[in-house]
């Protein structure tokens, strides 16, 4: 699991790599890396702008065989469309209970396990550790059948519950918290003890508070992965109307067959939330998932 | 001491119970489930009679079962190690580049790692759709006629390989920019001075020093890879299922459309294993790597 | 006993209804109609809600056609979750039954709200059932047509005096006739050529003008001299793709878009794209005349794939349903079966007898041109492995398609397909 443990890498830190600044100023060969850079990047990201494009243009000039990057109509009729004929409000939703859902009880459950793993001695506690770093490698997409099952005999297919509950199994949570606890200076603890502080205490006034920003991060990448999530909110669901935005804009049918603009202005809605919050907070996601994942190994 | 003893591990049990009643509910259970209903003739929903290894047996000798193996590993083949080197290239191609420079090219590298995969898939059915798509116009220059990829048995899986190294290196491209951010400017300095080249450079100095990065990407991506149904299942739809089927569509296929729970969990359990085996073997081989 | 205690409580219930003591009683409804299909519903389903404003509520939604509404729909049946009533295939009844789905219909239920043999079509109201008891009531019966564009067969000399297409009958008089329409547009047919659905449907039309037999009644696929037939009728359609007649790899919306495009002249498709035809022709977007005839004779006899969409109760595990809510579905598939001339605008052939020797049905355009489709239906044979969503339609997506789009050789497909099918019938 320490692959990468030898690195430090310094997280976030502003100071990007800088080859000689004296040579740069002559560097031919660098101006031309810094085009193709830039032109690679465009097409990177053209076939998002390509179908933002679509969905505002009117279906007659979507279907045209000439090319053309801007709409000669704008109009977004397409997006009313969507709104009219299907239940999206609904999904999104769903989709923001859910997330949040399996956000806030992973986060939690995790940071009391990592918290109990990496400041109290209890039998069992290796025992759990190892469980917990074999269980990264298992693919919890082969329990998709026993989950379903599972959640039928709970009644709960078709229910938020039953979308959140086989999602919360994240075991890089409790590592990345578990981490971040274990560095924390024995000091404080040993002062709180003094004070006789219970344990819930120290974890929630002490532990929880100085690792903020670890837990930000950590709900930042949950909630994605739960937003985009699609198997699992697709096998446990068969309700239109209690699916998520991700599974809803494929599996149902608006009754007025197939138009490409519609469809891509689903597929834009479906997408809008995280997209936005993401360039909003682009710095703040970014790092947390290089912290996520950066532990990880 | 012993009452202090006691109380800590109160304490301890108390703030694990929550994960560790998730864990065995929602993990253990369903894995010991999933064996048992292995060895019945189980529906999906319903019980079934014990039948022994008859699910394996007839597993063993099920062609779309191999299929889909093959499938699986053909995608991980056409995944992994591209999308390792191709988000190692953008990032040190990101790595160069400064402040808001540096901020906006990562978004647009970025961005498609935040799409939910039904919005990728609507996105780039449109983008290589046989009568309207831009992509057709590269692809008659390549091919010679507008080619419908998702359809053209050949060019399935590389077609959804491609869709998915694009929706996915974002996350690869971050973790390799905080290996390169650690890596001392110094080094670099020093190369710089000695007239080293740009290739010299990345070989003797950026690649060793990233490697434990790269090793960690690619246990990343087999994990993950192995684990495809998303992108297949939305792109076969109106195609051909069967010569692209992959191991968790067969799983689902079988479960959820045939109604035989049970040998779908004798697939599962072989998806479990072979998931298991692969980055073990993978780990072992990385690490012996990583230690030469 | 327990018929006449269920009789005595619906009739109740009818009492109660008539009184308008009952509370407004919702139906959940799921359904795959999409396109001028959808519409026609759409506006079906909003006048019932109308006239039973007080009393019954359909709620309806529209999933996905084929496989991923019946795994929908099987999956749900088998947690209890599935909906009160849902549009189904009659061909897939007998997949549907075996697989546990489907809950049956009381025919003395039925015959209270006025359906039963006698007011269907003999094999239409069989077709419903299995083991001799009804799992699915008729709503229509539906095949393929071949839609045709009147300006650009003008030009071609393939009109008759009539001004209905002439000279179309036989294989060779057919792809003589794709030739002459090669030069006037884009191609000369457009159809579905990937996937299940419109090749199945032409195969198994063209396979059934030869009276090859799909299944035999021992349980074999293809038996005996059935397989240079159903060879015969690949190579046909295998033909007009590699004539570039057609286009190769299309997908079904793209099949349809290419004719109302004007880019073909032909389109072989369901009947319930005449709604389509329709509504672009009234908003004046079609841009040209359009009509549409039987499928053509290629070989011995006319004959055409044809199926029913019927209704059916899901077998909702562990959901009793209260008398209440089956006396309104059952009102809802009766009031649609007795509304069903509206339907019959959507290109279908009503399964209502009544509604199907009506006047007004047997002079509505272009149904009429052809009506000589109910004589002439082939349907999917009745078989647990056939149907929409099974794994004949399977089967057709992985071999049949892919021989019509030069990928396998027409004999390899057809002896994979029957290797494929036997092995999943045993």
């Amino acid at each position: 699991m320490s692959i990468a443990d030898s690195r430090n890498p310094a997280l976030g830190a502003a100071g990007t790599t800088t080859t000689s600044r004296k040579l740069r100023a002559f560097d031919i060969g660098g101006l031309i890396l810094t085009l193709i850079t830039l032109v690679f990047a465009i097409l990177w990201a053209f076939p998002i702008y390509w179908g933002v494009i679509t969905s505002l243009k009117p279906e007659s000039q979507v279907i045209s065989k000439t090319v053309e990057f801007l709409p000669r109509t704008w109009t977004i009729e397409a997006y009313w469309e969507v709104f009219a004929n299907t239940m999206i409000g609904r999904w999104y939703v769903n989709s923001l209970v859910t997330s949040l859902g399996v956000t806030a009880i992973t986060l939690v459950t995790s940071a009391l396990t990592a918290y109990a793993l990496s400041q109290l001695r209890f039998p069992g506690r290796t025992v759990l550790w190892y469980l917990i770093l074999a269980s990264f490698m298992v693919p919890l997409t082969a329990l998709i059948v026993n989950h379903f099952i599972l959640m039928a005999q709970l009644s709960l297919i078709n229910t938020w519950m039953g979308v959140i509950l086989p999602q919360l199994i994240h075991p890089v949570v409790i590592i990345v918290y578990k981490n971040f606890f274990d560095s924390v200076p024995k000091e404080y603890r040993e002062a709180a003890k003094m004070d006789s502080a219970s344990e819930w205490r120290i974890f929630s006034r002490i532990y929880l508070p100085m690792n903020w920003g670890v837990t930000t991060a950590l709900a930042i990448v949950t909630f994605i992965g739960a937003w985009n999530a699609f198997l699992w909110p697709f096998l446990a669901v068969s309700k239109p109307e209690m699916m998520n935005v991700a599974v809803g804009i494929t599996q149902v049918n608006d009754a007025f067959g197939v138009h490409y603009a519609r469809e891509l202005a689903a597929a834009i809605l479906a997408a809008l939330l995280v997209a936005v919050l993401y360039l909003i907070f682009q710095r703040r996601v970014t790092q947390a998932i290089m912290l996520s994942a950066g532990v990880k190994g | 001491m012993i009452r202090d003893q006691r109380r800590e591990w109160v304490a301890a049990y108390l703030l694990i119970l929550p994960f560790v009643l998730i864990y065995g509910v929602l993990f253990l259970w369903p894995t010991v489930q999933m064996v048992y209903l292995s060895f019945t003739d189980a529906p999906l929903i319903g019980p079934g009679k014990w039948i022994g290894i008859e699910n394996y047996v007839e597993m063993f000798d099920d062609r779309r079962f191999w299929t889909s193996v093959r499938n699986t590993g053909y995608f991980v083949a056409l995944t992994v190690i591209p999308n390792t080197l191709i988000g190692l290239a953008i990032a040190m191609m990101v790595s160069r580049l400064k402040g808001w420079q540096q901020s906006v090219i990562l978004a647009m590298f970025f961005l498609p790692y935040i799409l939910p995969v039904s919005v990728v898939y609507r996105i780039w059915n449109w983008m290589f759709d046989l009568q309207f798509g831009i992509m057709q116009h590269p692809i008659a220059l390549i091919l010679g006629k507008p080619t419908p990829v998702f359809r053209t048995q050949w060019l399935f899986m590389p077609s959804v390989a491609f869709v998915t190294i694009w929706w996915t290196c974002g996350f690869n491209i971050l973790l390799f920019l905080s290996g390169l951010r650690s890596i001392s400017t110094d080094i670099y300095e020093a190369a710089a001075l000695d007239n080293a080249s740009r290739w010299t450079i990345f070989r003797r100095i950026t690649w060793p020093l990233i490697w434990p990065v790269t090793a960690l990407v690619l246990t990343i991506q087999l994990i993950l890879q192995l684990k495809i149904f998303d992108q297949v299942y939305l792109f076969v739809q109106g195609g051909r299922p069967d010569p692209s089927m992959v191991m968790v569509q067969y799983i689902y296929s079988q479960a959820f459309q045939k109604n035989e729970g049970g040998y779908a969990a004798a697939i599962s359990v072989a998806l479990f294993v072979i998931v298991i085996v692969v980055s073990l073997l993978q780990f072992q081989f990385l690490r012996a790597r990583g230690e030469k | 006993m327990k018929n006449l205690f269920k009789i005595a409580m619906l009739s109740t219930v009818a009492l109660l209804s008539v009184g308008g003591v009952q509370a407004k009683e919702d139906v959940v409804w799921w359904d795959f109609l999409s396109g001028g299909d959808g519409v026609r519903m759409k506006a079906l389903i909003e006048q019932f809600n109308t006239e039973h404003a007080d009393t019954i509520e359909i709620q309806p939604t529209t999933l996905e056609w084929g496989t991923p509404f019946y795994t929908k729909v099987q999956t749900s049946a088998a947690i209890g979750e599935g909906p009160d009533v849902m549009t189904y295939h009659l061909s897939r009844v007998p997949l549907g039954v075996q697989s546990g789905a489907l809950a049956e219909i009381s025919t003395t239920d039925l015959a209270g709200v006025g359906l039963g043999p006698d007011t269907f079509a003999p094999a239409n109201w069989e077709a419903g059932q299995s083991d001799g008891k009804q799992y699915a009531v008729p709503f229509d019966i539906h095949s393929i047509i071949l839609y045709y564009n009147k300006d650009k067969l003008a030009e071609a000399g393939l009109l008759g005096a009539d001004g209905l297409p002439t000279g179309l009958d036989g294989a060779d008089n057919f792809t003589a006739a794709l030739e002459k329409l090669k030069g006037g547009s884009e191609y000369a047919l457009s159809l579905q050529t990937s996937g299940d659905g419109t090749p199945w449907r032409v195969f198994y039309s063209l396979f059934g003008q030869q009276d090859g037999v799909f299944l035999g009644d021992d349980g074999t696929f293809f038996p005996d001299e059935s397989i240079p037939k159903a060879v015969k009728a690949v190579e046909t359609m295998a033909g007009w793709v590699s004539g570039g007649y057609a286009p190769a790899l299309t997908e079904y919306e793209g099949s349809v878009a290419l004719f109302t495009s004007g880019a073909a002249a032909f389109h072989i498709n369901g009947v319930w794209e005449v709604p389509t035809m329709t509504d672009l022709a009234a908003k004046g977007e079609l841009g040209f005349e359009w009509g549409a005839i039987a499928i053509p004779t290629f070989f011995d006899h006319p004959a055409t794939w044809a199926d029913s969409h019927g209704f059916a109760i899901p077998n909702n595990v562990g959901k009793e349903m209260t008398p209440e809510k089956k006396a309104a579905v059952l009102e809802v598939i009766s009031w649609m079966n007795k509304n069903s001339l509206a339907w019959a605008s959507a290109g279908h052939i009503p399964a209502y007898t009544p509604t199907r020797e009506s006047e007004a049905f047997k002079t509505m355009q272009p149904n009429a041109t052809y009506s000589i489709l109910a004589d002439t239906a082939v349907f999917d044979p009745k078989s647990t492995l056939a149907g929409v969503a099974s794994p004949v339609y399977d089967a057709v997506a992985n071999y049949i398609s892919p021989a019509m789009n030069g990928e396998l050789e027409p004999q390899a497909a057809i002896e994979e397909m029957k290797a494929d099918l036997q092995d999943q019938a045993d």
